[in-house]
């Protein structure tokens, strides 16, 4: 038997030190063929099974190794705020929040991707290319940071069996803005006359938690003719009274609708799941909300109301009350390289390996289509236009093929903090539950904004 | 006195002489070594874990523009009256509570150990799942409790979470469910620690009920009594679990207290070192509770 001694252990870490450098070069070769990608888990399993489907055919095509990681949503973001604040960062990841691009970008912190970009610029949509691009406060030059991959929109969900029970058909909703909103009103009132006691007509996330709201807030924005809040220059419009007004009356509405007790009482403290949640426990008849994550989410367990029950109106998508068609805000995922990533050039391989109309095409499919493609082309698939499928050609008509803009922190970073502090909620909630008039509501939400923009004065 | 024979410790080689002298103590030769050895491992540990994050946290909130843009947020100004009153009410209620209930556990009887049995097992399960619990019931559209409102008298109940003050309420009285049982022990067990004989004597002296536990029972259950509420304050302050998973801060940010405004700050607006200022901000308070509470431990006359 032997004894360990003092003259044995440090014998034993002598010899350990000695044959470091022989095990060395093994790993460090292994690092030159190694990249970590980061990844939000998906709402279904099935955009996982795609997401590890793409990287392993990457690997044995390529040789080299994905170290994948893939992490629940919410968790992601702390994970990547963690990391690019302690400067130990993968070699790419995607934009968790969305507007980490803009960011980090201002801040000198991503690789330069525009040559990965160019490899499939062609195929790629206007907005989805500008979505991956962020203004430099070191260089003073808008960058090419991001690699699109996928995107969403916010459609409407609508229960049919609910409009039917309340004594109308899907074909009796109304085509422009207000009209369709005010429908649902109609369709709960019907209701409550027989006696469902706990169901609303409006599912807004009238709360101050989550992307959904600032996303809600902004589709109103738009339908009552706010689009020139943030120009592409980047340069705030508080002034614009076309702005003022539509910003007004999208606050009337949904905070009003609230009030009103056309919205569930809970959507208050709803986070960006809870509408989901309680959509498909028929709280509400109707939602809208950002990707086709309600829908694909039952898809497997309940066919029957994936097939029939729910509809999407991604093509019934209401036109502002003039009737013109309102543009889409596309929400568009990035792959991004953080400087400090040990492997960029396997980073850059990989990423041109997915960016191809193949593969990221086959990755939106194979996950259900919750996301929809970044390539107009792809739209055209047999996947996206099948007839029997209720949700995907509308939701791919309205989120790629009709008129859309990007997110408006893209053209001005600061518009991510007044999504990310919620200003618009704050005024929504102040109609909503305090009574305050809608136009003091925006005057406060306005003097925030310009606080907040204040902050990203370009140089 | 003799010049020649004054030693001069100002000298570098006799003081560090006399340092390592000191650190070596009676230790000799290779014992040192293995001192060393051993003791090399536990500062490391504790540079890493504990000095490093603390040193780092303090760098981080450091720029005083942070504290400038902290206190200018109407968020963050609810947010300290909602920690204060979670403090005062929590921790207070909770301990006083536990001093009453650690008294009725004194009572004998197998039934009394059954039912504490019972008593602690809102301390012994997991505390997310029984706060997810709680925030469930509490909805105010299909929540147990308003659903039994509804059930037993048609009463529509409250939207206990959609008003601040509800809200706040609902994660100091989940809070307190929680967290008194776990109290109730400590109290129970230094109320058991008091010599029987001291009881004996002072109920022959016609200390009994009320008069015994001021004459006898609380002055000798001060210590602990202090030791455990300055305990609590310094857990209290850093709790994330009850808030986010009652009330989630709501409604509107208005029901966040400090450990969860941080992770806002530092998640939510992808602002790190805006969260990092926010906890910060509550060291003014930390750290004179931890002297408090050092002193308490060090003091001479430790009753139990």
């Amino acid at each position: 038997m032997t004894y360990l001694s003092r003259r044995s252990i440090l014998r034993g870490s002598l010899a350990a030190a000695a044959a470091r450098p022989f095990v060395g070069p093994h790993i460090a070769k292994a690092a030159a063929t190694t990249a970590s990608v980061w990844f939000a888990q998906g709402f279904v399993q099935d955009e996982d099974v795609s997401l590890r489907k793409a990287v392993a055919e990457y690997e044995k095509q390529s040789g080299n190794k994905i170290e994948l990681s893939i992490t629940p949503f919410a968790p992601e973001r702390q994970k990547i705020i963690a990391a690019l604040t302690s400067g130990v960062v993968p070699d790419v990841m995607a934009n968790n929040p969305g507007e980490i691009v803009q960011i980090y970008g201002w801040q000198d912190r991503w690789v330069d991707v525009s040559d990965v970009v160019e490899t499939q610029k062609s195929q790629l949509s206007e907005t989805a290319v500008v979505s991956g691009q962020a203004y430099n406060n070191v260089t003073k030059k808008v960058g090419q940071y991001g690699v699109p991959i996928r995107s969403a929109v916010v459609p409407c969900h609508i229960w049919r069996p609910l409009v039917e029970k309340a004594g109308f058909k899907i074909e009796d909703i109304p085509k422009t803005w207000d009209a369709y909103f005010d429908f649902f009103k109609k369709v709960q009132d019907n209701l409550r006359k027989q006696g469902e006691r706990k169901v609303y007509g409006l599912g807004f996330q009238v709360t101050a938690n989550g992307v959904d709201p600032y996303n809600l807030f902004m589709a109103f924005l738009l339908a009552y003719g706010g689009q020139n809040i943030v120009t592409k220059d980047g340069k705030l419009h508080l002034d614009d009274p076309k702005v003022k007004e539509a910003a007004i009356k999208a606050t009337a509405y949904l905070g009003g609708a609230y009030r009103d007790g056309y919205v569930p009482p809970s959507a208050i403290n709803w986070n960006d799941a809870d509408d989901n949640n309680a959509f498909h426990a028929k709280l509400m008849v109707m939602d809208v909300d950002g990707t086709l994550s309600t829908e694909v989410a039952v898809k497997e367990k309940h066919p029957d109301w994936y097939f029939k029950d729910m509809v999407t109106h991604g093509i019934g998508y209401p036109t502002d009350n003039a009737g013109k068609p309102i543009p889409a805000i596309v929400g568009v995922t990035q792959l991004l390289i953080p400087k400090g990533a040990k492997n960029v050039t396997v980073a850059k391989e990989f990423m041109k390996y997915f960016v191809q109309p193949k593969v990221v095409g086959e990755f939106v499919e194979l996950g259900l289509g919750r996301w929809l493609p970044v390539m107009p082309s792809l739209a055209k698939s047999p996947f996206w236009q099948d007839p029997k499928d209720p949700h995907l050609r509308g939701y791919v008509q309205m989120g790629l093929l009709g008129p859309t803009v990007p997110d408006y922190y893209v053209f001005n970073l600061a518009m991510a903090e007044v999504r990310s502090q919620h200003v618009w909620s704050m005024a929504m909630i102040d109609v909503a539950k305090d009574g305050v008039k809608p136009e003091v509501a925006v005057e406060k939400a306005f003097k925030r904004t310009e606080e907040i923009f204040a902050k990203y004065k370009k140089a | 006195m003799n010049g020649a024979s004054f030693v001069d410790i100002s000298r570098p080689a006799i003081r560090r002489r006399t340092l390592a002298r000191s650190l070596r103590g009676t230790l000799k030769g290779g014992e040192y070594t293995w001192a060393l050895a051993f003791v090399v491992p536990y500062i490391a540990v504790f540079i890493a874990f504990v000095a490093y994050p603390v040193v780092y946290g303090l760098w981080m909130g450091s720029e005083a523009s942070l504290y400038r843009e902290l206190f200018a947020d109407p968020i963050y100004q609810s947010t300290v009256v909602n920690t204060v009153l979670y403090l005062a009410l929590g921790v207070n209620v909770k301990m006083f509570l536990a001093l009453l209930l650690s008294g009725f556990f004194m009572r004998p009887g197998w039934w009394m150990k059954a039912l504490l049995l019972i008593f602690v097992l809102p301390w012994a399960v997991p505390q997310i799942s029984t706060f997810i619990s709680i925030h469930w019931m509490l909805n105010g559209e299909w929540g147990f409790l308003n659903n039994v409102l509804y059930g037993l008298f048609h009463v529509e109940g409250p939207h206990w979470l959609n008003d601040r003050w509800s809200a706040l309420g609902a994660v100091i009285v989940a809070h307190i469910w929680k967290w008194t049982p776990f109290w109730t022990l400590i109290l129970l067990a230094g109320r058991m620690a008091i010599p029987l004989e001291i009881r004996d004597t002072a109920k022959v002296d016609g200390a009994t009920g009320m008069r015994g536990f001021v004459h006898i029972t609380f002055p000798l259950l001060a210590n602990l009594y202090l030791i455990c509420t300055l305990l609590s304050t310094i857990f209290l302050l850093g709790d994330f679990n009850a808030v986010t998973f009652v009330s989630g801060g709501g409604p509107a940010n208005q029901g966040h207290v400090l450990a969860t405004i941080g992770i806002r700050n530092a998640f939510d607006l992808a602002q790190p070192r805006l969260g990092v200022a926010a906890v910060m901000s509550a060291l003014p308070l930390v750290i004179p509770l931890v002297i408090i509470l050092m002193r308490k431990l060090r003091a001479a006359e430790v009753q139990l």
